[in-house]
């Protein structure tokens, strides 16, 4: 299992790569309402680092874990910023979890993104509300345990958990700022989503796409 | 005078056909009845009839020429804009939440706090809307207590005001019973308290005391309410609901796990004005949604945008039709519900005319010295490296940690600073001796990851400590904690201040939260001078807090700057406007204004510094007045002129100063001012020799 898993990951930074460059200018757009606008920029350049340090690994002997190990230090380095610690957080903490289980069963996915929601949550302080991407995560994260504890199959578990993203994220657009930049900017931070809710949005569905 | 027949007494026939008028005006009207008579009604402030006795007209036809003068364009009547915002965006919120009324206060002008001017308007709207024979429900909170402080209504009769709530302890001024009280005594009416605490112990003491007699006939009267009186208020850290305890017993984290944005009348809302269940359903006393929703005119008082979502979510659950709130705070909700028309209309209005279209040769994109734009920190590092290498050196061969020649020595405390790139010469400018040991590069407006910090710390350790001096950003403060926490395990003590000398960004009551902006330039210098002088890394640290205690800077953008990868402006700022309290990222500022003088925005931002600053006749500073990259010096010496008359009206002396680039933000048009108080430590320090790249002291 090991080796497929390890690749089924590879695959999911590279989906995930390929959207942020997708994306890139839409998101720093997005930022550049509420920030310095570069947060597409930023996600391009992490995870295209993320993919290079993933493609250096043995994929048939490397663990699922050490996937994720590598891509939070490759991310770190590349992007610092705020999104670095946040997302290396978010993946070491779920390299973590995932040395307690290497198959990345369904179960083993919702631990992912639990793991993620919880690293990130930690790492920022943050919380719902706070017009970051924690509106997204942490809505995905409900609906990843909600579909889990109910048994659903993973088709319909990801569709749940990338509308609860989704929604998530365009809640953001009547929130005020509480951290980052964004916060200083008070109520002119309003009606505009967030961009780190619209670049996690962008992670789930290439999870989904993987995994479903 | 005017009122003189033409010597000349020749007619001109003028177009109008008007003969007699004509020979009698003065030359300076032209052969235009139109415009005398409205300069002899608007600028000379005369009567219609006094001007038709001068024109030598029937009253009826001044009348018609100030009209017509109006329709003809000669004439432009205008609100002062403030108003004309207010005014707008209450009929906006009006229109589009269906509200019976609605009043806007202006924004703020700076002299009164918010909570008072809502006071006197919902003290007015009060006024107004209280009829003879009411029930008037009052629920509690600051605003609706200063609106009881505003309120004077006599001449009523029959007006029964009751509390809408149980009450609380007196731990805070506000309490449900005295905003009943005040509000009684301010209207001359009947008060009918509820005799029971508004949350008890459990739901069996609830319906005990909701089957007591005294009780229940107080909910009746609350039950007869037409009227209603409420705040609203949101769930953010700092509001009512945490700040009064009125829920100390029950953790608000339930609720806001559930999604609750805002409490109204001591229920707890979603983002849809949805009521949220929780633990203190069944122990709460006072007025329920539902019961508020009966209410036939339901009067909300609330402002601040930190409560935005909240006031949005009871608009949307109908339980407010009428709003009285700010322009700020108005203009949010309306954004927040995605209409964005009052904002135009305001544009519109503001710019005489629509957008002008855009001519076929027009730019998008701005020139730049660039090779690859992806390559530009790089590049730069490989220049800078080059251009200054009697300073900064590479640690370990690589340039995104760099460490000064004539820095780090045994037994001296380090200093470490860093951030993103864009803001040349910060940060490797002050890279040397007797300033930063080491400094940490990151990406454009990034911050670097904690691996290069962790190498500049080991770099700068003189067995004595290292002190991180950086902005006060999300990205910056987790990258350096991060890297703090991996020297602290290999033995090297880290102290931190972050830099949080912007006024602007932030409330005083929030300076903590405030960003740290081109007053890095002084904590640079003080922090660097104090390690080099051998202080003890407790001593460095406190003293470098001071410097930034005491450091005052506001900036303001006339136009955006653009990221080399781009080559775009991040926004854009109109052909009219300035923004004011503007970062060093391109984020935009804190207000837009009108563009003005330069002295009109120096004033403006030393008003602002003198609000905080609390420096007496015969003080000493330092001024540092800074380009933002495309502002050249001659401006900034215009602005740093208006700086020294303003401080030297109030007798002080400027010990030092800076002009130029000194902390710049890529290409962007504008500059800060940032004035350090100083004390004789500070001062000493401040001219303590020091050589760099960008700053040498002899």
């Amino acid at each position: 299992m090991a080796e497929s898993a390890s690749r089924f990951l590879s695959r999911m930074f590279q989906l995930i790569a390929m959207a942020m460059q997708a994306e890139k200018d839409h998101l720093s757009e997005l930022d550049g309402a509420v920030g310095d606008a570069d947060h597409g920029i930023t996600m391009a350049l992490g995870f295209a680092a993320v993919n290079s340090a993933v493609a250096k690994l043995d994929l048939d002997k490397a663990f699922p874990s050490e996937v994720l190990s590598a891509a939070a230090s490759a991310f770190l380095d590349a992007v610092g910023a705020s999104t670095g610690p946040l997302y290396a957080t978010a993946f070491r903490k779920a390299a973590q979890v995932l040395k307690q289980d290497e198959s990345l069963s369904p179960a083993g996915q919702v631990a992912i993104v639990e793991a993620i929601a919880q690293g990130i949550k930690d790492r920022g302080k943050g919380q719902r509300g706070d017009k970051t991407m924690l509106d997204a995560w942490i809505p995905a994260m409900e609906a990843a345990v909600a579909a889990r504890e109910r048994g659903a199959e993973p088709d319909e578990m990801w569709r749940d958990i990338v509308a609860a993203g989704e929604t998530g994220a365009n809640s953001t657009r009547s929130m005020v700022a509480a951290r980052g930049r964004a916060a200083r900017l008070g109520e002119r931070s309003l009606g505009h989503v967030d961009p780190g809710a619209a670049s996690a949005v962008i992670i789930l569905r290439a999870m989904r796409d993987t995994f479903s | 005078m005017a009122s003189k027949t033409s010597p000349t007494g020749k007619s001109t026939a003028g177009k109008t056909g008007q003969t007699d008028v004509a020979d009698a005006m003065p030359l300076r009207y032209g052969d235009d009845p139109y415009v005398w008579a409205c300069w002899l009604y608007y600028e000379e402030g005369r009567t219609q009839h006094d001007i038709a006795e001068i024109m030598g007209i029937s009253r009826a036809t001044v009348n018609s020429y100030l009209a017509d003068a109006r329709s003809r364009g000669i004439v432009n009547i205008s609100l002062e804009p403030s108003r004309l915002s207010s005014l707008a965006i209450a009929q906006e919120l009006k229109r589009h939440f269906g509200l019976l009324d609605c009043l806007v206060v202006p924004s703020d002008d700076g002299s009164r706090t918010l909570i008072d001017r809502l006071g006197t308007a919902g003290g007015q709207a009060v006024a107004k809307l209280l009829k003879s024979g009411d029930t008037l429900a009052v629920a509690w909170g600051r605003t609706v207590l200063a609106i009881a402080g505003n309120t004077a209504v006599t001449g009523l009769q029959d007006v029964t005001i009751v509390q809408a709530t149980g009450g609380t302890r007196a731990s805070f001024a506000y309490t449900p019973e005295l905003c009943a009280s005040a509000m009684a005594e301010a209207t001359g009416a009947k008060l009918i308290n509820i005799a029971a605490p508004a949350i008890v112990s459990n739901a069996e003491v609830q319906s005990a005391f909701l089957r007591e007699p005294l009780i229940e006939e107080q909910f009746a009267a609350l039950g007869r309410a037409n009227k209603a009186l409420f705040g609203v208020s949101s769930l953010r850290p700092n509001s009512t609901i945490h700040t009064s305890g009125f829920f100390e017993s029950v953790s608000i984290q339930h609720y806001l796990a559930k999604n609750a944005v805002g409490v109204v009348a001591g229920r707890f809302i979603d983002p849809q004005g949805r009521a949220v269940a929780g633990p203190l359903d069944e122990r709460t006393i006072g007025i329920s949604l539902d019961m508020l929703q009966k209410i036939g005119m339901r009067i909300a008082v609330a402002g601040g945008f930190d409560k935005v979502p909240a006031i949005l979510a009871a608009l949307r659950g109908g339980f407010i039709n009428v709003l009285i709130t700010d322009a700020a705070t108005g203009r949010g909700i309306l954004n927040a519900d995605g209409v964005t028309e009052v904002d135009q209309r305001l544009a519109q209005r503001t710019r005489g005319e629509g957008p002008l279209p855009l001519p076929s040769n027009v730019r998008t994109h701005i020139k730049k010295f660039l090779n690859n734009p992806d390559q530009v920190v790089d590049e730069m590092l490989e220049g800078v490296l080059k251009a200054h290498a009697d300073y900064i050196t590479p640690i370990k061969g690589s340039n995104r940690a760099l460490v000064a020649r004539k820095g780090p020595r045994a037994g001296k405390v380090g200093l470490v600073i860093g951030g993103g790139t864009g803001h040349e010469p910060c940060f490797l400018g002050y890279v040397g001796k007797g300033l930063a040991d080491a400094v940490a590069v990151g990406n454009i407006f990034s911050s670097p990851p904690p691996g290069p910090i962790l190498e500049c710390a080991r770099a700068a350790s003189g067995g004595q400590g290292v002190l991180f001096v950086y902005g006060n950003y999300a990205g910056d403060v987790m990258n350096f904690e991060m890297a703090a926490e991996m020297a602290q395990e290999e033995d090297i003590p880290v102290r931190t201040v972050l830099t949080t000398d912007d006024i602007a960004s932030s409330p005083v009551e929030d300076r903590d939260g405030r960003r740290g902006v081109a007053g890095n330039f002084f904590m640079f210098k003080i922090a660097g001078a104090a390690c080099d002088r051998g202080l003890a890394l407790s001593e460095c640290e406190a003293v470098t807090r001071k410097a930034n205690d005491r450091t005052f800077t506001i900036g303001v953008a006339l136009e955006p700057c653009s990221l080399p990868q781009t080559r775009r402006h991040n926004f854009e700022i109109g052909p009219d406007d300035i923004e004011i309290g503007m970062g060093i990222h391109g984020e935009r500022g804190v207000v837009r204004d009108r563009m003005m003088s330069a002295d009109q925005i120096t004033d403006r931002i030393i008003d602002r510094i003198f609000g905080e600053m609390n420096a007496q006749p015969g003080d000493r500073v330092a001024v540092l007045v800074n380009s933002f990259g495309a502002t050249p010096l001659m401006e900034l010496y215009i602005l740093f002129r208006r700086v020294e008359q303003r401080l030297s009206a109030k007798n002080i002396t400027i010990a030092a100063n800076w002009i130029g680039h000194y902390c710049t933000s890529l290409d962007m048009v504008g500059a800060s001012i940032s004035i350090l108080h100083l004390d004789q430590e500070l001062s000493d320090l401040l001219l303590y020799p020091c050589d760099s790249a960008a700053l040498r002291i002899n």
